[in-house]
């Protein structure tokens, strides 16, 4: 029972973690209509700001998340502005294709620049944890949970509440229309690719912590987003995080109580099913 | 006739080539149109149909095994393994087809990139594939014949796409991949025809894999389900053209080439370069190398403005 309940906090913990990586990219597929294959890389890129500015630079990594993200955003900003809008209207195969080139070159770039020696983001309380009704909590996974609840939380309330937010979400909704009432689509595009490139960032410091960083990483962090931006939904941002912790708890019970092996299948064949079996009812307002 | 005359002199040099090449060509060659045959076999699903399949990967490892497991367990005839091989790949592509052929877009794309995630796992769990391990085919020395066999292979796909390009069928395909609910109203027994297009694709991929199989002699669940080659397909394909009869084959030769030539100076920089190559030409060339010629005698250099312009916000 208490190694269930181990299960369960360890689980869910990543899961959050998980949760904010698809955040950026459910975000900008919701919005822009592209499915980003250099999502993983963005995460990857975000890593290796706070890892450089961590051992560089000397400061701490949960200050740091701040910096990568600004970082991050402006390069999404940018990348939006300069080359996506470039094919925004291309067939779905091309804006996939571009953004499997962008997740080559950001890859090799990467690997040019940072090596491919294994990184980790270690500050002096990495291995620190505490005890609750005999559950260890480990205190870096339980610090980038919280992180990823509350940058969803933000993210929900700029979309609901504030006017940048509604013209999101009009533009996501029907780009003719929210033209028609003076949004430029322009701006909105950029700005929504720089927030979730902003987003993957600071997923990428949080992982750096809990996790290894390579160049390489990018592949499978995309299709893990991937999976949980469909499993959340993508216009509801607290919902992904809760596909993530979906995700990482069937992740976890399936390594104690199956085989490490099967992990992907167990995601994957649950997200095949559930895709299969009800589409209607789970994408709805997707 | 002079219109088929380049391509004449085109398929005589591929005949002859393996005679005429050094080793390493023909190596390069047995590659270059296995995964042209694989890509053309994506674009009857992908390219005709419209619907993004990461589950060719499966098929090519299906009919890797089919081949594999029939020479080095049961010990029967090459032709009898690629046979096994093809069926295993059709049948899979009917029994999964059928449930998943009726989600769309990256629903769709996603529930292959599953189904290829879930079979690498159960080969790679049983014990007449192999296990982890994989399996030995037995050694066989001919890399002409390869070579032929794999021509041969691809003119038959191409023949096949040129004969579903111009069929009622391939027109049905185009149909659902322009507007599914209308192909239906009109008519069009969307899902039958959904699966049949799977299906033929699911029939080449699963042959390329079984002579790579027998090539290579050696064979495991990672490179046999590796969905990599899949994105290969996808990226050849749309490269070229999609949903043309040429389009593939041009795709797959040329970005082949390109990596081939860039495999032999500093990988690094070469593996960036290649995404470079991607990147531009999904602004400059959207509609794929095929399009190229004739765009450019209509509209010169305007041609490439033009299609940053079509596409751009």
């Amino acid at each position: 029972m208490l190694l269930l309940g181990q299960i369960l906090v360890n689980g869910v913990l990543l899961g959050g973690l998980y949760g904010l990586m698809a955040l950026g990219m459910g975000l900008v597929w919701g919005v822009l209509n592209i499915v980003n294959l250099a999502h993983g890389a963005l995460i990857m890129l975000g890593g290796y700001c706070v890892y450089f500015l961590y051992t560089g630079a000397g400061v701490d990594p949960f200050a740091a998340l701040p910096l990568a993200m600004a970082a991050m955003f402006c390069f999404g900003y940018a990348l939006q502005t300069f080359l996506l809008s470039l094919i925004i209207r291309s067939a779905m195969l091309n804006t996939l294709l571009i953004t499997f080139g962008l997740d080559v070159m950001l890859t090799f770039l990467a690997q040019l620049f940072f090596s491919a020696d294994l990184r980790t983001i270690n500050p002096p309380y990495a291995g620190d944890n505490f005890d609750v009704l005999g559950l260890t909590i480990p205190v870096a996974p339980l610090a980038a949970f919280v992180v990823a609840l509350l940058l969803a939380g933000a993210l929900s309330t700029v979309l609901e509440r504030t006017r940048t937010g509604r013209a999101i979400r009009a533009t996501a909704q029907n780009l003719t229309a929210a033209r028609l009432h003076g949004v430029n689509p322009r701006r909105i595009y950029a700005l929504t690719f720089g927030a979730g490139a902003a987003l993957a960032g600071a997923a990428g410091g949080l992982y750096g912590m809990v996790s290894q960083i390579t160049p390489y990483v990018g592949v499978t962090l995309t299709a893990k987003s991937f999976v949980i931006a469909i499993l959340g939904g993508l216009d509801r941002p607290l919902g992904v995080i809760v596909g993530g912790v979906a995700l990482g708890v069937a992740e976890a019970a399936t390594a104690l109580y199956l085989d490490p092996t099967y992990t992907n299948v167990i995601s994957f064949g649950l997200l095949v099913v559930l895709l299969v079996t009800r589409p209607a009812q789970l994408f709805e307002r997707a | 006739m002079m219109r088929h005359l380049p391509l004449a002199v085109g398929a005589a040099f591929l005949v002859a080539l393996p005679f005429v090449g050094s080793e390493s060509l023909v190596q390069y060659g047995i590659n270059a149109l296995l995964l042209a045959t694989l890509a053309q076999g994506w674009n009857i699903i992908g390219g005709f149909t419209g619907y993004p399949s990461f589950g060719n990967s499966v098929f090519y490892g299906l009919g890797t095994y089919g081949t594999a497991i029939a020479m080095a367990q049961y010990h029967l005839p090459f032709g009898v393994g690629l046979a096994l091989g093809a069926l295993l790949g059709a049948a899979c592509a009917v029994v999964f087809g059928l449930p998943i052929l009726r989600l769309r877009g990256p629903y769709f794309a996603i529930a292959t990139l599953g189904l290829s995630a879930v079979m690498s796992a159960i080969v790679a769990n049983l014990e007449i594939a192999g296990k982890n391990i994989g399996l030995i085919l037995p050694l066989f020395r001919g890399d002409r014949l390869f070579y032929e066999l794999s021509l041969g292979l691809l003119v038959l796909s191409t023949a096949t796409v040129a004969w579903v390009s111009r069929s009622r069928f391939g027109a049905g395909l185009v149909a659902i991949r322009e507007n599914e609910d209308a192909a239906q109203v009109m008519g069009i027994d969307t899902t039958r025809w959904k699966v049949m297009a799977l299906t033929l694709s699911s029939i080449f991929s699963a042959l390329a894999g079984g002579i790579h199989a027998y090539w290579i002699t050696f064979i495991d669940p990672a490179s046999a389900f590796d969905s990599t080659l899949n994105v290969k397909m996808v990226i050849m394909t749309v490269f070229g053209g999609p949903g043309t009869v040429m389009g593939p084959v041009i795709g797959a030769f040329v970005l082949s080439a390109i990596s081939e030539v860039l495999a032999s100076s500093v990988s690094t920089v070469a593996g960036a370069f290649y995404g470079l190559v991607i990147v531009l030409a999904v602004v400059f060339i959207p509609r794929g190398l095929v399009d190229v010629g004739p765009g450019f005698r209509r509209l010169g250099w305007r041609y490439f403005a033009e299609n940053v312009r079509r596409h751009r916000l």
